[in-house]
């Protein structure tokens, strides 16, 4: 078992997914995140964490609803009002600890929310159009992946379904091309369909990362029968209890969180 | 009574107005406009003020008013005409006698007034019946000495016609001068018009227009009004009568910057049965602006109307008050408002930098989406000034 997120080290090389079917091969560390603390307002959410992301790795951060799953991804992406109390977030070897959000994300981090804000009077299309001019990708190729066509010249987040909302959500990711995405439940609140279109999304995400990662944060994990995991860890009361190979996740499908803290 | 007793009587009825104050917003000293001398001529046109408020001056349908000195006008359009309101009264008494201060009263308050008394100029266009323009008719209301600017606007759209109309005013930078556009519009049954006016003034002008519209049965008007500049005071509160079956949708975008004392509203008064209004205003108040976002809709037959009010704080020093007002007349009325004022949303800003925006841009953008009110059914050449007017008002309220 494999504690603190300390994911198995073995002969210069990580490892997940012993045994598994389409297991890749982990070489080198994109994000570490060592003794990681976050206050949020008074209250310190984050409590001394630490956790490595390999290349090469979808991975599932599961925990219920209050774990500090969106407090860990708002922290790594260096969101205001998300504070770092201790420790040291590295992104592909530098120190972003004391960066700003705009200088994380220049740099290839990019976050999909849990519930994008309604954007009064911008349309989806003005969006995708501004992340698609600075990362050379094409807005009707970014629509026809999501299958977002028909919101295109909509007010982003007007009168959306929680499916297009999300649909839209990773539709930005896709323009921004970053290398590491940390997506926050992409599962909550959507139908089947959408699930499939947004699983579609994610495994397109991890296509163009030059990493092959991507970071999930579930709490149903419905989005694991679409597209598989190759590392799990969980997360209970603002630490990481457990990370191991993907069997974790789906035992966590049948018996929930309990016995894991 | 015929069209010079007509006159006749405007006139005494305005003389006895001009110390009549408008009920609305600062009071002006109209006295040295009214005393103003001859009317100056060798005013010229500054064609690239007149396009920065979305002028084409090349239009095939177009009338340019420079001071009270300057006209130019011409139609290439068939069944559109275009003529100088001096020349409606002089060469078709019988029109000018229809529609001369038939909806606007002389004696409504002292801008009225000192209009019926020294205006001059203005346009008379008239869109012949069944007849659909796609192409915009344009108008330039350009004040290039400053003093008194009174033109009369009048426009007639008969029945089932349809058409655009673009009217920029503008004046050269730090000249004095107070602006009185008297404008009566008269859409026939099922004819559509709208209307565009976007007024760029300076810090130290003065405007008042004065606006009526009367839509008949199956009519429709739609407005676009924005205020993309500095300037002193600006108080209009145009109406709308509605007959059957009529619509009408209102849009205003105010940019209050500066000392800018702004009192703007819309007011549409629904006669008929089965007619409807939206009036929608976005309000943008930097520095030490004041802004009055009114708007009032009287339902009295069976009808809906709906009002949406919006304001933007971006400076500590400004102010923004709305005052939305729903009449209803008749049970079978249904009217609604909303109205809102606030700051822009933190995490609004915040989830665009996540997706890669500077902070900069992040306002802007946001900026750019309160302006942007969609309006249906525009010509595409229209749509587009509208939209750089849009990224300009982002541009100036940063």
């Amino acid at each position: 078992m494999l504690t603190n997120a300390k994911l198995k080290y073995q002969n210069n090389n990580y490892y997940f997914g012993k045994g598994l079917k389409g297991a890749r091969k982990m070489t080198s560390i994109i994000l570490s995140i060592e003794n990681l603390s976050v206050s949020v307002g008074s209250r310190i959410a984050i409590k001394d964490l630490s956790l490595q992301i390999p290349s090469n790795t979808i991975l599932y951060l599961l925990g219920p609803n209050g774990a500090g799953k969106t407090t860990l991804l708002r922290a790594i992406i260096g969101y205001p009002g998300y504070n770092t109390v201790s420790g040291v977030i590295q992104f592909e070897g530098e120190d972003v600890t004391d960066k700003p959000m705009e200088y994380r994300v220049s740099k290839g981090l990019a976050l999909a929310h849990q519930i994008p804000p309604k954007l009064v009077g911008v349309r989806v299309a003005d969006l995708l159009s501004t992340l698609c001019k600075k990362s050379g990708c094409s807005v009707s190729d970014v629509a026809k992946d999501m299958e977002i066509e028909h919101l295109l010249y909509r007010e982003f987040g007007k009168g959306f379904s929680g499916g297009e909302l999300k649909r839209v959500e990773i539709a930005t990711l896709l323009a921004q091309r970053p290398k590491l995405a940390l997506v926050d439940e992409p599962d909550t609140g959507v139908d089947v369909d959408s699930i499939e279109i947004i699983a579609r999304g994610l495994k397109k995400l991890v296509e163009i990362s030059p990493h092959k990662s991507i970071v999930i944060v579930t709490h149903t994990a419905f989005i694991a029968r679409y597209i598989e995991p190759d590392a799990t860890c969980i997360l209970l009361g603002g630490s990481i209890v457990r990370c191991g190979d993907p069997e974790l996740l789906y035992k966590v499908m049948r018996s929930g969180f309990k016995g894991l803290a | 009574m015929d069209l010079k007793a007509w006159l006749d009587e405007i006139r005494e009825r305005a003389l006895k107005a001009l110390t009549k104050p408008s009920p609305y917003g600062v009071d002006i000293d109209v006295t040295p406009f009214l005393s103003a001398g001859e009317v100056r001529s060798g005013g010229f046109l500054d064609s690239a003020r007149a396009e920065e408020v979305g002028v084409n001056l090349k239009a095939n349908a177009l009338y340019i008013q420079v001071d009270q000195a300057y006209f130019s006008y011409l139609s290439r359009i068939p069944g559109v005409e275009v003529l100088r309101i001096e020349d409606l009264i002089d060469q078709k008494p019988d029109e000018a006698y229809e529609y001369f201060w038939r909806l606007v009263d002389p004696a409504a308050d002292k801008y009225t007034a000192l209009a019926a008394l020294r205006g001059r100029g203005g346009y008379f266009i008239k869109v012949k019946r069944g007849v659909k323009v796609e192409e915009p008719i344009m108008a330039c209301l350009y004040m290039s000495y400053g003093g008194l600017q009174a033109p009369h606007n009048i426009v007639v759209i008969e029945e089932g016609a349809e058409a655009t109309v673009y009217t920029g005013c503008t004046i050269a930078p730090e000249v004095l001068g107070l602006h009185v556009g008297i404008s009566e519009f008269y859409v026939g049954k099922s004819a559509k018009l709208r209307f565009i006016m976007v007024h760029s003034w300076n810090r130290v002008s003065h405007v008042r227009p004065r606006t009526i519209v009367s839509v008949d049965h199956g009519g429709e008007y739609i407005s676009y009004y924005v205020n993309m500049a500095r300037v002193k005071t600006l108080q209009t509160y145009p109406k709308v009568h509605l007959a059957d079956d009529a619509k009408a949708f209102l849009a205003s975008i105010l940019l209050g910057l500066g000392k800018a004392d702004i009192d703007v509203g819309s007011s549409v008064y629904m006669h008929g049965n089965n007619s409807g209004a939206e009036l929608v205003s976005r309000a943008l108040a930097r520095d030490e602006a004041k802004i009055f976002m009114r708007a009032l809709i009287v339902g009295e037959g069976v009808s809906r109307g709906h009002i949406d009010c919006r304001g933007l704080m971006l400076s500590d020093k400004a102010s923004i008050q709305t005052v939305p007002e729903l009449i209803a007349k008749n049970p079978n009325v249904m009217l609604t408002h909303e109205a809102s004022i606030g700051r822009l949303a933190e995490d609004e800003i915040n989830y665009l930098v996540s997706k890669g925006f500077s902070k900069e841009d992040a306002v802007s953008a946001l900026i750019r989406g309160f302006a942007s009110i969609d309006i249906k059914g525009l010509p595409d050449r229209v749509r587009s000034y509208i939209e750089s007017i849009e990224k300009v008002i982002s541009e100036k309220a940063l």
